[in-house]
């Protein structure tokens, strides 16, 4: 008795198990090329230099032969999206040669030191929910970065980050010839001592967040904090009051000296 | 600097850093030596404050130079109006010097061909067709002209030469707003500040876009909001605009709708008897138009007459009237007549350039006066200006045609004769008869001298009216061929302008010149020069000087005063006239200062008091009138007419129009007829055609369009067509079509809903791209007082190009 029930269970178990795979399955075979598909070997079509996301069109006898499917951006894009964790603890160490080309593409984006960078892609939706569903807590997708916001939630983003040009009119030229030559960006703070912490070399205005650069999963190569587990950074590294736009003062107020009156040379002792 | 610190910065190849960092000068200090030649050496960088150059909203930055250059910009935190924000244009402002094709040399016409000559040649030809015909000389200029150069310029025209032939830019952007206070308080200038922006409860945008074209101060209400206020933002307007996408409520209304709109309320306010009676009747008296011949003053009307004038602008004629609809008529109805929320109205453009611009101003002063939503912080019809001096220079100082400095008329005789007192003329120097307003200026100079057109030199200083000036064919490009007339334009840049200017000369720009500007608040602002102008640019303010002198030493009787000395003499402490004419002695002292001083004694008339010089050095602006208390400090005023605010209001009065029409203390609440614009669409011309502004630009371009990241975002001008006309027409996104009106055409680019969204029947096009001018199309109809033209409604038609160019 018992063996029958055991066998007639396993039989139910074994159905149910294959049932269940049958019935997720969509029952339609899986075309040939989806993956891996061969449109992602494809070089960057020179059909159309002035933009390689363009692929030829394919005459219906070609598209027997043809693998169909999603481009290499598309899916690298789609893959990635689950972020992986950030390891506060990973050892940061950008060459120079990174360092260089990380903040050579930042400067890119300013007119000079301080100035509100542009937006380096098409803005349609000027909606500021639309700017923070990526800049508030930043994203990194292949090739694609979403900074994080530097200041606090500010409403209209628009009114300061300069957009690239709307959709219609971006292939007008809209170079402008100009010989003002923009602020550097800082390159370090200064150290009392080797080994001393540097003093912040730049404004806090609008930077509040120091992770938006010097941290986190999203900072600037290069300008990525060495200790990102450390949490108050003016702790240990000094701003700058004159930067900070602190009350004006030429001279720092101090108390005036003590008077002390000192015995003169050689007078001798009490009589 | 020591040379150990010098060897230091070296060896670290941090330079830009630690100088900045090590630098003795802080952000915020003022320029300890005012006013000198050159700005003190200072090894690395240096900040320093200034007005930014753009719009009327006022912004302070800091402006960071090194090496004599300007090279960064910072939002000032110690400013009140934006509190250390800034907007795109104004991040960019440094840039604005370093466009390559600067001018830097005076350009005489020879043939069609511009020729280099010396500042010396120039200043004497013009000197020369003045000296030979005063009286056919005409200055235009500026809402950008600094106070000091407006002064010189009115001190020169009127005092000097008796020629009244002098108006500003600002003619087409804010006159209206001017007839609009004076027809309603007596006197010009908004009541309240930017502080009402802090405290509304409810903005009301009318036919303005604050999102794009005052960033700073629309932010300033909707960054409340993120910290967890409510405002409600209602947007009555005829697009959609990015405004709009802040807006709680969209109130659409055809143009010409705003008029019945605010008759519509008035009515309601009326008719359910919640309108703020107490103060009505303490602080207000009722005014309609004339039937015969309508003046700006009008005449009393009861309240009864009022009533039965209004009774008609029910809410369903006002929805026939405006496109409006009634429960939405109805609903502002409720909100101005609640006393318990706070209402402040927005406008600029849409009501000033109007063709009804002084009724529909009259109109929304007289709704906030009717419900009392006026006079405490947050209850404030709020007039903003476009241009960084519009208040400063072109309404105090008073450079338009018929006005004097300090809210004096040229029609007055007592007027005139302050003027003559405080600037020490012969009685009887300044004409009695105004001069030429903006369109009949260019409409005499552009009209052949045989036919009576009897303005044969014009200089133009700080403005682009061969971009500006509407039904352009007519009013400027006209001028071409004509052989006895001489255009002589000041300009920093290449512009539409200077192409038919007989002879260019090169501007000194912003901080390469001391400068005061005035804002939208009554806020008077004062910046020191920081940096060398290119080539031989010189300051706007010096070619006026140098022209008055090459008179004076001409024989030019009006250039003396009564002691028979320069009207512009400044002297030292020996008492030794100083040779400011010589552009190389023109920083030996501040004229600024001087001509402040002088200007500072015509103030007090209309109690637009203002302080020394030296109290906006130390200041990021101050908004008059500033008094002086009794410890000798000056304190400015925020809330004008209102007893807790304005010293001059009666003690026990609560609120008092020191400078009412009617003499009696109290503000007028006009009424207007509703009428129809002057051009509308019909079958042949089937689509309304609005013009405006963008975000990244300002004005005509001719500083934006220099600056990378702002030419970058916006490279064109467009044309904004609603989709479903865009589809009924066959035309597709970005294709080029031309717009053509019965006056002039203009080929532009479709953008399609684009940045704003016009309705059906409507286009919209931005007038800052010199390449693409729009005003080809414009209407030069003007308001009956005002002489405002109305930029933002005229029939048009859109043309599709028979040949499509593929785009590349």
């Amino acid at each position: 008795m018992n063996r029958v029930a055991t066998v007639l269970l396993c039989c139910v178990m074994t159905m149910a198990v294959v049932g269940f795979f049958v019935g997720i399955g969509d029952g339609v075979p899986k075309p040939d090329g989806i993956s891996p598909s061969n449109l992602n070997s494809l070089p960057p079509s020179d059909i159309f230099p002035s933009n390689p996301r363009l692929l030829p069109a394919l005459s219906y006898s070609e598209m027997a032969s043809s693998a169909m499917g999603p481009t290499k951006a598309w899916q690298a894009t789609r893959q990635s999206l689950p972020q992986t964790e950030y390891d506060l603890y990973t050892k940061i160490e950008p060459s120079e040669a990174q360092k260089v080309a990380s903040s050579r593409l930042r400067a890119s984006r300013r007119a000079y030191n301080g100035a509100p960078p542009i937006i380096p892609h098409p803005v349609e939706n000027t909606n500021d929910a639309a700017c923070y569903a990526c800049h508030s807590g930043g994203v990194k997708l292949e090739g694609l970065k979403a900074s994080v916001m530097s200041h606090a939630y500010l409403a209209n983003c628009v009114q300061c980050h300069a957009p690239m040009a709307p959709a219609p009119f971006q292939s007008i030229d809209a170079t402008v010839e100009t010989t003002f030559v923009g602020l550097p960006a800082p390159k370090e703070g200064q150290r009392a001592f080797p080994g001393a912490p540097p003093t912040i070399p730049h404004s806090r205005w609008m930077r509040e967040n120091c992770n938006a650069c010097h941290g986190g999963p999203h900072g600037w190569a290069g300008m990525e904090s060495t200790h990102p587990w450390r949490t108050n950074c003016v702790q240990c590294h000094a701003p700058s009051a004159t930067l900070d736009q602190m009350p004006e003062s030429e001279v720092v107020p101090m108390l005036p000296p003590l008077d002390v009156v000192t015995a003169k040379v050689g007078a001798g002792t009490p009589q | 600097m020591d040379t150990k610190r010098r060897t230091f910065l070296k060896s670290t190849a941090m330079a830009a850093a630690a100088s900045m960092v090590a630098s003795s000068t802080s952000l915020p200090v003022l320029q300890a030596d005012q006013g000198v030649a050159d700005l003190p050496v200072i090894d690395g960088l240096s900040w320093n404050k200034a007005p930014c150059r753009f719009c009327g909203t006022g912004c302070h930055v800091q402006v960071g130079v090194e090496n004599g250059r300007v090279v960064a910009i910072a939002g000032d935190k110690a400013a009140d109006v934006n509190k250390g924000l800034l907007c795109v244009k104004g991040y960019h402002v440094g840039g604005i010097l370093y466009g390559k094709d600067r001018l830097t040399k005076p350009l005489l016409r020879k043939g069609d061909k511009l020729v280099e000559i010396e500042w010396d040649e120039a200043i004497e030809i013009i000197a020369k067709r003045i000296f030979d015909s005063p009286k056919t000389f005409a200055f235009y200029g500026s809402g950008q002209w600094t106070i000091p150069e407006g002064f010189a310029a009115q001190k020169f025209m009127k005092g000097g030469l008796g020629n009244n032939h002098i108006d500003p830019n600002a003619r087409l952007c804010m006159s209206s707003a001017v007839t609009g206070f004076l027809a309603t308080y007596g006197v010009d200038e908004p009541a309240g500040c930017y502080q009402d922006l802090d405290e509304c409860d409810v903005l009301i945008t009318w036919g303005n876009n604050p999102a794009e074209m005052h960033p700073v101060l629309f932010s300033r209400v909707t960054d409340r909001r993120s910290r967890g206020e409510t405002v409600r933002i209602i947007d009555i307007g005829t697009r959609r605009t990015r405004t709009t996408d802040a807006a709680t409520d969209y109130l659409e209304m055809n143009p010409h709708g705003d008029v019945a709109v605010s008759l519509g309320i008035m009515h309601l306010l009326i008719a359910n008897d919640n309108y703020d009676k107490s103060f009505v009747e303490k602080h207000c008296n009722f005014r309609g138009a004339e039937a015969d011949t309508p003046t700006l003053q009008g005449e009393a009307i009861s309240e009864e007459e009022f009533r039965k004038r209004i009774a008609k602008y029910t809410p369903e004629h006002v929805e026939e009237l405006s496109g409006v609809p009634a429960e939405k008529i109805r609903m502002l109805g409720e909100l101005f007549g609640n006393h318990d929320i706070r209402i402040t109205s927005l406008w600029c453009m849409g009501m000033n350039q109007h063709t009804m611009g002084t009724a529909i101003n009259s109109l929304v002063h007289g709704v906030h006066l009717l419900s009392g939503h006026f006079g405490r912080p947050g209850d404030a019809p709020t007039s903003l200006t476009g241009q960084p001096s519009a208040c400063g220079t072109v309404r105090e100082v008073g450079t338009l045609a018929h006005a004097l400095p300090g809210g004096r008329v040229v029609t007055k005789p007592e007027h005139r004769q302050h003027c003559e007192e405080f600037w020490n003329l012969r009685a009887g120097s300044i004409n009695e008869v105004p001069g030429y307003h903006t369109v009949q200026m260019f409409e005499h100079f552009t009209k052949p001298t045989a036919q009576g057109g009897d303005i044969t030199t014009m200089l133009v200083q700080v403005t682009n009216p061969g971009q500006t000036l509407p039904n352009l064919h007519a009013l400027f490009n006209s001028k071409k061929g004509l052989e006895d007339k001489f255009l002589i334009v000041s300009e920093v840049y290449p512009t539409a302008t200077t192409q038919l200017a007989d002879l260019i000369l090169p501007a000194a720009l912003w901080v390469e010149k001391n400068g005061m500007f005035g804002n939208s608040e009554r806020r008077t602002q004062q910046w020191f020069k920081m940096v060398d102008p290119p080539g031989e640019a010189r300051d706007d303010c010096w070619m006026t000087i140098a022209i008055a002198h090459k008179l004076f030493e001409m024989g030019h009787e009006g250039m003396k005063d009564k002691n028979g000395e320069f009207i512009f003499a400044i002297k030292d402490s020996d008492g030794k006239e100083m040779p400011i004419w010589q552009f190389e002695h023109y920083y030996d002292t501040n004229v600024d200062k001087h001509l402040f001083e002088e200007y500072r004694l015509f103030s007090t008339m209309k109690h637009k008091n203002l302080a020394p010089y030296d109290e906006y050095v130390k200041a990021r602006g101050l908004r008059w009138p500033v008094v002086e208390q009794d410890d000798g400090s000056w304190r400015e005023t925020r809330y004008r007419f209102s007893e807790f605010d304005d010293p001059f209001v009666t003690k026990g009065q609560e609120f008092e129009f020191y400078h009412s029409s009617s003499n009696d203390g109290r503000a007028q609440i006009w009424f207007h007829e509703y009428a129809p614009p002057p051009e509308m669409p019909d079958k042949d011309y089937p689509m309304w055609l609005c013009t405006g502004r963008v975000l990244e630009h300002w004005h005509t371009g001719t500083l934006t369009r220099r600056l990378s990241p702002l030419n970058r975002a916006m490279p064109t001008a467009y044309v904004e067509m609603n989709s479903e006309d865009a589809k009924a027409a066959n035309i597709r996104q970005g294709e080029k079509v031309v717009i053509e009106s019965r006056r002039g055409t203009c080929e532009l680019p479709v953008w399609i809903d684009g940045r704003g969204r016009p309705p059906r029947g409507t286009v919209f096009v931005p007038f800052f791209d010199e390449t693409k001018l729009i005003n080809n199309c414009t209407l030069e109809t003007h308001d009956p007082f005002s002489k405002q033209p109305d930029y933002k409604k005229c029939a048009v038609r859109v043309v599709k190009k028979a040949q499509l160019k593929v785009p590349s």
